[in-house]
């Protein structure tokens, strides 16, 4: 079974799938929570664990499928039993502990490692759970059953599906006894047999069958099993045509049918079956009595055929080329495995250089190519969209990791007894697939902070005369090439003579206090080791975070703010490039080496005239530009290269920015503006400091990506 | 070549089964999330068979299988059900389907199962 | 089909047995194991990469491939020598890491049987070369065997980066 089965695509799949599921599956829960009732999403919660649990059985994920089949369980009985008595927050706690458990698995396979969770304990505790809910509400229960029989799966109702016609009744020419039995493990054989019986209900009269439950749609499938299904029917079909259609049930292994004669009443049909029960171990002779017993071997020979037949067939057509891929009804979105979407980026990347390698080949300097000049302009503008189409493919909307916030609002609110209310605004705008695999944490740190040391507890709420609930607003927006994203909450605001405190101690202040602005000493909290908070949390304020907030969102380009008033709440705005793969740099020469500056990140560039050039003892230079003194960082020297441009009279300054910090880069000499397709260095090559990556130029030479986050970094150090 | 339409909420389990079904010689002709995408995609292709599982979204399968039943009498409809849901696919017989498979299947089962109908 | 095209494979990669690429620098003949290579390319233009070891020239672009080049003759603590138009890259792949191996010249392709082949002699008798695993005989030429695998991923790689 699944052991034939190409593993790693369904992995992949099964990994994907899951994860949305969990998602969908915690805003239920949530959502239900909120409304203290699960009337809603019961039906949505019962069919998420419903499909988990069917997946990882095929996957033999045996952990996460009993997981998700006793959480089945547990909403099957809310679902069909409705208990009055239970607490939804409690219920929301467990079956989170559930999807926690479940989630860290499937990263673990997504990671590659062993899923060696247990989730006996888990399991154990939500059984005892529903044992607990059902005492609790057993009463109830037990009086609306009165009222109204239960319709479950577990409790189906008692009437027969079919019913069993009187013999005598009958006035069908023909009685025959046939036992069937089915492939090993092919799973509920009862409902196999009722099938049966349905089927023949339609030519025949059922007289008897056994196990009897069958027709109920129930019965032991031991029984059937080990000893087989038997029916016996009267019907005007002759034999053949009664071995026909019975050979038709599906997983049958094999069939005997028995002409019975006129005379048996269904009494002696029974003892007739039961003595036959006795006898057929030792002794095949008692089938004598019956007209058809001598085509007994060949029938079972020949449905045995059909099956080998079968099999035949299956293993002709198993070599055989899969159906045409291009078959109708295929769904409108699929899933596409994020490295072909780099590697196809990466051949557009290349196609656009190949193209201006082309179109400006110094072979064709001075030569009239009117033609020529005119193909060129249209590749250039299929090229240009196909750039554009391969970046809105890995474009992604912001909503999931979005609405995974609702999950940490919840929780922290629950554990440090604060009531916040989330709002999510502008959750479809789209960022880069990198983007949103690097804000994620980030912005559960923003809010964690917000919820921790932002929002106050209610009492004090009232009393400042805000509204008890507190509001966190967590908003996406597009604005020019920049996606915004913006953390905004109503609480106390940040501590100004805190920060100062600390930034004193820390030695951060390197003017004077009084010429500080608010929003200078608000951007000290995403210094390294900066926290303000007195007690550490299981939350946040362990002094670690912030930086690596600020240190996560660079990583991608991006850069925070924050913005604070006291008593009416913080604002932190963290501003990304819509997209990471294709940016816009600039080249600029030193020695015989070629860098690219982002050009996010450049404020300006500019040859030195009068600007005053300060050196402290250590060597370190600095200019002066309109009363300010900016670090310089010479290329050559910080990565020991030739090159006859020592002056920096003679050379190039490129001002850079990143976070609010600025320092000078020195080169030899600006090559120019273009957008290039960022590629990491080779992995032999281990990680050179202050290097993102590198592209390719226009005429196939290769020029470093500087990482200015990095420089600035080294350059304060 | 049978043409087969698939009905499950989880791509997972669609995937699956296509692959499986691809693999020997069937052609899958389209996929449905529920079952009032199964009824659609029926009457708009006209399948041999479909598959159909029973606890879905919108449209649970025992409906679709009545639905589609209702347009086409011949429909040979398989349900996927998982253990546990005998009484499901009891409903799913008495209202018209052929056969059924049970979770986690076994390849060989739901081959035999979809060449026999 | 995808039976023929696994046979094809076992043939080249039969066929890629004992074989080994020799190239020269200075005076030695060097071999390595011919399956080890995808191509082998004039001295073209290098991108330098700051902070790295000495024998790791830089960077090429290899069709829009990007690999590092690592200059053998350094690799082997002999003296840097000029690139000329005899100057090769070997690129050779191994655990999916592509490299381009600078060398003097490329000689030819021959064939080492493995009877042929002696192991070096051990240190103490004052060879030092880390990065040999074996010494071919064809006739009364002497080709040393180079360790691909020692070549590329010897630790010291990692420490001189640590280092600078």
């Amino acid at each position: 079974m699944t052991d034939n089965m190409k593993r790693e695509p369904m992995v992949e799949m099964f990994i994907f799938e899951t994860f949305q599921l969990l998602d969908e599956l915690e805003q239920s829960l949530i959502n239900s929570e909120k409304e203290s009732g699960f009337e809603s999403s019961i039906n949505e919660i019962f069919r998420i664990m419903h499909t988990i649990k069917g997946s990882s059985a095929m996957m033999l994920f045996e952990n996460i499928c009993g997981l998700a089949h006793s959480i089945e369980d547990l909403f099957f009985y809310l679902r069909e039993s409705k208990p009055k008595n239970y607490d939804s927050s409690e219920i929301t706690d467990i079956v989170l502990c559930g999807v926690d458990f479940i989630k860290n698995e499937t990263s673990k396979l997504e990671n590659g490692m062993e899923l060696d969770g247990d989730s006996s304990e888990l399991i154990y505790r939500i059984r005892e759970y529903l044992q607990s809910l059902k005492r609790l509400n057993g009463e109830e229960v037990a009086q609306e059953d009165a009222k109204e029989p239960d319709s479950g799966e577990q409790n189906p109702s008692k009437k027969y599906a079919i019913s069993l016609c009187d013999e005598t009744a009958s006035s069908k020419s023909y009685k025959y006894e046939a036992v069937l039995k089915f492939e090993e493990d092919c799973e509920m054989e009862n409902i196999r047999a009722f099938s049966v019986v349905h089927d023949l209900k339609e030519v025949a009269d059922i007289l008897y069958c056994h196990p009897k439950e069958v027709l109920e749609g129930e019965g032991d499938c031991e029984i059937i099993r080990k000893e087989g299904f038997k029916v016996v029917f009267a019907t005007d079909l002759g034999l053949n045509e009664v071995k026909d259609r019975l050979s038709h049930a599906l997983l049958l292994k094999s069939l005997d049918v028995y002409v019975l004669s006129d005379d048996f009443s269904t009494e002696s049909v029974k003892d007739y079956l039961k003595d036959k029960d006795e006898s057929e171990k030792g002794n095949a002779s008692e089938q004598d009595q019956k007209e058809a017993s001598s085509n007994d071997g060949a029938d079972n020979q020949k449905i045995n055929d059909s099956n080998k037949k079968n099999k035949n067939e299956n293993e002709e057509k198993h070599g055989s080329v899969p159906s045409n891929a291009n078959s109708l009804g295929k769904q409108s979105v699929i899933s596409v495995n994020i490295s072909k979407l780099d590697k196809l980026m990466d051949i557009v990347g290349e196609l656009v250089i190949a193209e201006a390698m082309v179109t400006q080949s110094p072979d064709l300097a001075g030569l009239q190519l009117d033609n020529f000049q005119k193909s060129a302009r249209h590749l250039n503008k299929i090229t240009n969209e196909l750039q554009d189409i391969v970046m809105s493919i890995r474009m992604v909307p912001l909503s999931t990791t979005f609405q995974k916030m609702n999950r940490i609002v919840r929780d922290m609110g629950k554990k440090l007894n604060k009531s916040v209310e989330l709002e999510i605004i502008g959750e479809e705008t789209e960022v880069d697939k990198n983007i949103i695999e690097r804000i994620s944490d980030p912005l559960i740190h923003l809010i964690r902070n917000s919820i921790d040391h932002g929002i106050e507890e209610a009492s004090e709420r009232e009393r400042k005369g805000k509204p008890p609930v507190g509001k966190l607003v967590l908003e996406a927006k597009n604005a020019g090439g920049d996606v915004w994203i913006i953390v905004k909450d109503d609480g106390r605001g940040l501590d100004k003579e805190k920060i100062l405190k600390k930034a004193r101690e820390n030695n951060l202040i390197h003017k004077p206090e009084s010429e500080l602005t608010d929003k200078e000493i608000y951007s000290f909290i995403f210094m390294p080791g900066f926290s303000t908070s007195d007690k550490v949390t299981e939350y946040s304020g362990r002094g670690v975070g912030m930086d690596i907030v600020t240190k996560n969102i660079s990583m991608v380009g991006g850069s925070i703010n924050v913005e604070s008033v006291p008593d009416k709440g913080t604002t932190f705005s963290i501003k990304f490039p819509l997209t990471l793969a294709i940016i816009n740099g600039m080249a600029v020469k030193t020695g015989r080496s070629s860098f690219t500056i982002p050009t996010i990140s450049i404020k300006k560039s500019f040859r030195v005239k009068d600007e005053a050039i300060i050196e402290d003892n250590n060597g370190n230079e600095m200019i002066m530009v309109r009363g300010e003194a900016y670090p310089i960082l010479r290329l050559h020297k910080f990565y020991n290269l030739d090159t006859d441009i020592t002056d920096l009279n003679e050379g190039i300054i490129v001002m850079v920015e990143n976070d609010s910090k600025v320092i000078c880069l020195f080169a030899d000499q600006l090559l120019g503006e273009q957008q290039v397709v960022v590629k990491a260095l080779p992995r032999y090559i281990k990680k050179v400091r202050g290097i993102g990556g590198c592209t390719l130029l226009g005429d196939g030479s290769i020029s470093l990506i500087l990482d200015i986050a990095t420089l600035i970094n080294i350059k304060e150090v | 070549m049978k043409r087969v339409l698939v009905t499950d909420d989880a791509n997972f389990m669609r995937t699956s089964l296509r692959m499986m079904l691809e693999r020997h010689g069937f052609e899958v002709v389209g996929e449905a999330e529920n079952g009032m995408v199964a009824f659609e995609k029926y009457k708009e292709m006209k399948p041999d068979i479909v598959t159909m599982d029973i606890t879905m979204p919108v449209c649970d399968g025992i409906n679709a299988v009545k639905l589609i039943k209702k347009f086409d009498p011949d429909a040979k409809i398989v349900m996927i059900s998982s253990m546990g849901q005998e009484c499901f696919v009891k409903d799913a017989i008495l209202a018209g389907a052929k056969g059924f498979i049970v979770k986690p299947f076994k390849e060989d089962y739901v081959i035999q199962t979809l060449e026999k109908l | 089909m995808t039976k023929e095209l696994e046979n094809v494979m076992e043939v080249e990669e039969d066929t890629q047995k004992g074989k080994y690429l020799t190239f020269i620098i200075g005076k030695e003949v060097y071999g390595i194991e011919i399956k080890y290579v995808t191509e082998i390319i004039g001295i073209q233009q290098i991108t330098e990469v700051p902070e790295l070891p000495d024998y790791i020239k830089g960077i090429i672009n290899l069709r829009g491939k990007i690999i590092p080049v690592m200059d053998v003759r350094l690799r082997f603590k002999k003296e840097q020598r000029e690139y000329n138009d005899r100057t090769c890259i070997i690129v050779v792949e191994i655990n999916d890491i592509s490299v381009g191996l600078i060398v003097d010249s490329v000689a030819e392709v021959v064939d080492i049987s493995e009877n042929d082949i002696v192991p070096p002699p051990n240190s103490s008798t004052g060879f030092s070369n880390k990065y040999i695993n074996g010494i071919g005989k064809i006739g009364e030429d002497v080709k040393l065997l180079i360790d691909c695998n020692m070549l590329l991923n010897d630790e010291e790689c990692e420490n001189l980066a640590m280092i600078s």
